[in-house]
């Protein structure tokens, strides 16, 4: 009578758990080439690229279906407790979270093939944020995926307080498209998809967060959603 | 056919051979079918054999038994001389009853027989009369003295020659001097039995009268009512002092050493062979504490020592086959020891207690060699009237019966041994009544 | 493709498991440390009963070790661990049953309403009608039902006449959710019920002593999940009037009956918690390998 450093006395189990794992893993790897490569395709101008990240968004449903499937399974079949259980409710959001982010990708790329389709093409200036907050949001998630991969909660709680300068940026973007708007109106039509775009890369910040939140709660049981994140120390998450 | 077994340590193949359905497990297989069924035949020979001996048993003792049960009567026309049963003519009790019977009945013989000049002659056939003859006709007498004066027919016994002779039990064709009868006594016999006056009736006097040297007047009902007290002494010590010493032994004392001591020397005690209980009994009941010989008392006392053991030890297997769960439940409501005991336990283990009982008695029943010890083996013609006469039980009677030279008693030993027997198979159907009955409660 | 970009992240292979100080002092195998310490909530602001630093032993055998723990009011409180851990033992410490067993000795003290219950002018027949038991196989005594459930009011003189004894039955059997199945066969022996039944009797039987605190050995481990459940809903009104301790071997049972749950070791008292807790979040690093199943 040992706690087995292997794993579940039910072998199978630990197998299910993970095939949920790499499964969202590879989800997380998939949705997270997805940003790279919209944004990519954004900068480049790239009509055919964005139309490829466009096409490959239901691969990343595909995956969503079927996590969601893996974890019906195990909380109908194994009854999970305890971290089981926590691991299993954390891949299941986090698969959302996962789904949300490859439709924001997806939304970047239409917007790319828009704005570049005819002859109009947007000024410069308008996507001059873009650049720097999709660094920022594709490192949240980076950041986040990787936590969840290691089990790491030091990251996890980082990526979770680095949310609000995605969102310091998002404001401070939002408030120069409307400068530019106001100066010449005839970049409204551009502007509104710029705003998509950088409201979309917020966003992703924002799944980000959650999901850098639900390594918090997988690794220590404590819910941080909702908390005041400033002053929350490794420390706090321990007693 | 071949696929290989996948075990957890690798892959494991049996040879085809030796797999269920091959050559060798086939061959396996054969074998042990014929092994099973030469057991099944070994157990239906053992069975057989006791069968065969059981009732070679039985129809011995019936066959040697049977004839025990009825008894044969002559009719003599008795005279009740006046001149010889009251010559004084007063009708005076005392002088009819010490009057001389024997010459009534030697007079009878002789008006009633021809051929019974001489006292050779004469004795010879008051042979074929039992002695109680002469007791029956005082009883008559002094039951109603106007029969003096008057000539009476009436059924006497036989005596225990005539009764052989005509039960087959002596051989006419032998020549006289090799034969108990003689051949003047078969001619009055068949002369008495041409007119009717030869009858075989039941035999009532042995299942009435007490021991006796002659063995038409000798009967059982002594020992049984010696078996009887003896018995109910035995029942009465054994069975609660039996009882409570398995209670406590079993649901009060602690487990230690004194008590595995206790339960070892009880467990020996059963094993004792039983005339070694008959001289503990004659040393201390009868030497030390004076208690009269040959009572059954003392052998109720001696009876009790032996079954104790058995009783104790069948009354504590009953306790212990009570489920713990019963008891765990009683406490858990708070009931004390004794009323768990009382309410739940005892209820449940009587039945078992009750079988085990039974059957000590009947083996108490059937014992000899301890009674033998302590004077029960004594001849005994009357038959106890309570805890302190004489008595003797009914497998000593066996035994002393069996050991008599008189023909007649090879018949009245099977008789014996059928009553026993019969006693035995009640008591052990009582047992098992009794067992159905409390265990069919729920 | 896509197995290319999970590649690229080295998977975290360790399972998953609450990391705590003093956890990588244990090794499962063996007892707890010396002045070892029951982690969460051990004690409760109203207790029923209360132990303190209690040892058992069977001979040479330590089989309870230094448990401290408080049993609530008009709570369901559940002891689960793995087999020979000490859970059942201690129960029936509670009640004093471990009394009748030869060579078992109990030390440390044991409080029923502030009063010791191993003190030695306690009367141990009254302490078991205020502590009732119900056993892990149903035990209904071979009598009629009626019977089983007056036992207890009878021999401890609760009654004064018959009809009292008649409505207390009724009630005990009402309590139980057995009236509506036996009311017309109140006169037939107890054993004749069906195993959910017989158990359900077992704990009329217990309650018609009104006891204070009931303690439940398994109750439901020989039971059908329909029989299970409506015992289980059974404990669960019953809470209201009494404090209930129940030993389970099955961990959902613990999780769906009680509010707090003790995990015991090898006769070590690991971890107390909310029921809530331990399933989700348990503090100690064997508790969660008990209820995730990486015993092996």
């Amino acid at each position: 009578m040992t706690v087995s450093t292997e794993g579940h006395t039910v072998k199978r189990y630990d197998q299910q758990l993970g095939n949920l794992r790499s499964l969202v893993l590879e989800m997380g790897g998939l949705v997270e080439d997805q940003i790279t490569r919209a944004v990519q395709a954004l900068q480049d101008e790239d009509l055919v690229a964005a139309r490829e990240v466009v096409a490959r968004d239901h691969v990343v449903n595909g995956f969503d279906v079927r996590a969601d499937e893996e974890v019906v399974n195990l909380l109908a079949l194994r009854q999970p407790v305890g971290s089981d259980l926590r691991l299993i409710l954390s891949m299941a959001k986090t698969v959302t979270d996962l789904e949300r982010i490859g439709d924001e990708a997806e939304k970047i790329a239409r917007m790319t093939a828009r704005m570049y389709d005819g002859t109009n093409i947007p000024h410069a200036k308008l996507l001059r944020d873009v650049a720097s907050m999709a660094k920022l949001a594709v490192a949240m998630l980076h950041g986040a995926l990787d936590a969840l991969a290691r089990m790491d909660v030091a990251t996890a709680l980082a990526i979770a307080k680095g949310d609000d300068e995605l969102d310091g940026e998002f404001q401070s973007s939002l408030r120069r498209l409307a400068t530019f708007m106001m100066e010449d109106p005839r970049t409204i039509g551009h502007a509104i998809d710029a705003i998509f775009i950088i409201k979309a890369l917020e966003r992703i910040g924002d799944h980000s967060k959650n999901i850098a939140e639900y390594v918090v709660y997988l690794v220590k049981g404590k819910d941080v959603r909702h908390v005041k994140k400033e002053q929350l120390t490794m420390d706090d998450l321990d007693s | 056919m071949n696929k290989p077994t996948t075990t957890a340590r690798g892959v494991y193949t049996i040879p085809e051979e030796r797999r269920i359905g091959g050559k060798a497990h086939l061959a396996l297989v054969t074998r042990r079918n014929a092994a099973e069924r030469r057991f099944r035949a070994y157990g239906i020979a053992a069975l057989g054999l006791s069968l065969l001996f059981l009732v070679t048993l039985f129809v011995t003792i019936i066959g040697n038994g049977a004839s025990a049960f009825r008894q044969t009567y002559v009719k003599l026309d008795v005279n009740f001389a006046a001149d010889v049963l009251d010559p004084d003519g007063k009708r005076d009790p005392a002088t009819l009853g010490s009057a001389n019977y024997l010459t009534l009945v030697r007079n009878t013989l002789r008006s009633q027989l021809p051929d019974t000049e001489g006292r050779a002659a004469l004795r010879e056939a008051q042979g074929l009369i039992s002695s109680a003859a002469n007791y029956q006709l005082r009883e008559m007498v002094l039951a109603d003295p106007l029969l003096v004066g008057q000539t009476r027919p009436v059924w006497v016994l036989a005596s225990a020659l005539v009764d052989a002779t005509l039960k087959g039990g002596i051989d006419r064709n032998l020549p006289e001097s090799d034969r108990k009868i003689s051949d003047r006594q078969l001619g009055w016999l068949d002369k008495l039995a041409a007119e009717g006056r030869i009858e075989r009736r039941f035999n009532s006097v042995l299942f009435t009268a007490g021991d006796s040297r002659e063995p038409e007047q000798a009967g059982i009902w002594g020992a049984v009512m010696g078996s009887f007290y003896t018995m109910v002494v035995t029942l009465a010590l054994s069975f609660p002092i039996g009882v409570a010493a398995a209670i406590y032994l079993e649901e009060f004392a602690p487990r230690n050493r004194w008590t595995d001591l206790i339960e070892v020397n009880i467990n020996n005690l059963a094993a004792v062979p039983s005339i070694v209980y008959g001289l503990l009994g004659l040393a201390v009941f009868i030497n030390w504490f004076g208690l009269p010989r040959s009572a059954p008392l003392v052998g109720g006392l001696v009876l009790t020592l032996m079954t104790l053991p058995v009783i104790i030890i069948a009354s504590r297997a009953a306790l212990t086959s009570v489920p713990p769960s019963i008891r765990e439940a009683a406490l858990g409501m708070g009931a004390s020891k004794m009323q768990t005991v009382t309410h739940h336990v005892l209820p449940l283990a009587l039945p078992g207690m009750l079988t085990g009982a039974i059957i000590g008695m009947s083996r108490a029943l059937g014992e000899t060699a301890p009674l033998l010890m302590i004077g029960m083996v004594a001849f005994i013609v009357d038959v106890p009237t309570g805890f302190t006469s004489h008595a003797t039980v009914l497998p000593v009677q066996i035994y002393l019966w069996a050991d008599s030279p008189e023909r007649a008693f090879v018949e009245r030993t099977s008789a014996a041994i059928l009553v026993l027997l019969g006693f035995m198979v009640a008591m052990n159907a009582l047992a098992v009544i009794l067992r159905k009955r409390f265990e069919r409660r729920w | 493709m896509n197995t290319a970009i999970a590649q690229q992240r080295a998977i975290h292979q360790e399972p998953v498991m609450a990391a705590h100080p003093q956890d990588l002092a244990f090794n499962a195998t063996e007892p707890a440390p010396e002045g070892h310490r029951t982690v969460g909530l051990v004690t409760v602001d109203n207790p029923k009963m209360s132990a303190r630093d209690v040892n058992v032993h069977y001979g040479d055998k330590h089989a309870i070790k230094h448990v401290t723990i408080d049993i609530g009011t008009n709570e369901v409180i559940a002891f689960i661990g793995p087999s020979g851990c000490g859970k059942s033992t201690f129960l029936r410490c509670l009640n004093r049953m471990n009394d009748t067993i030869d060579g078992c000795r109990v030390s440390g003290e044991i409080t029923l309403d502030g009063h010791d219950i191993y003190a030695r002018d306690l009367d141990v027949v009254q302490l078991r009608a205020r502590v009732g038991m119900v056993f892990q196989k149903p035990n209904p005594f071979p009598k009629s039902i009626f019977d089983n459930v007056a036992y207890g009011p009878r021999i401890h003189g609760m009654v004064s006449s018959k009809s009292e004894l008649e409505d207390l039955v009724q009630w005990a059997l009402e309590k139980a959710g057995l009236w509506n199945e036996v009311k017309d066969r109140l006169h037939q022996p107890g054993t004749g019920l069906s195993g959910g039944q017989q158990q359900r009797l077992c704990i009329a039987r217990a309650i018609s002593v009104s006891p204070e605190v009931i303690l439940m050995d398994e109750p439901c481990s020989a039971l059908d999940p329909i029989a299970t459940a409506k015992i289980e809903e059974l404990i669960d009104e019953l809470r209201a009037n009494f404090s209930i301790v129940i030993v389970t071997h099955s961990m959902q049972q613990a999780a769906r009956v009680s509010q707090r749950t003790a995990y015991f070791h090898l006769g070590d008292l690991i971890e107390v918690g909310e029921t809530e807790q331990i399933f989700t979040n348990p503090v100690h690093k064997l508790t969660e390998g008990y209820i995730t199943g990486r015993f092996g």
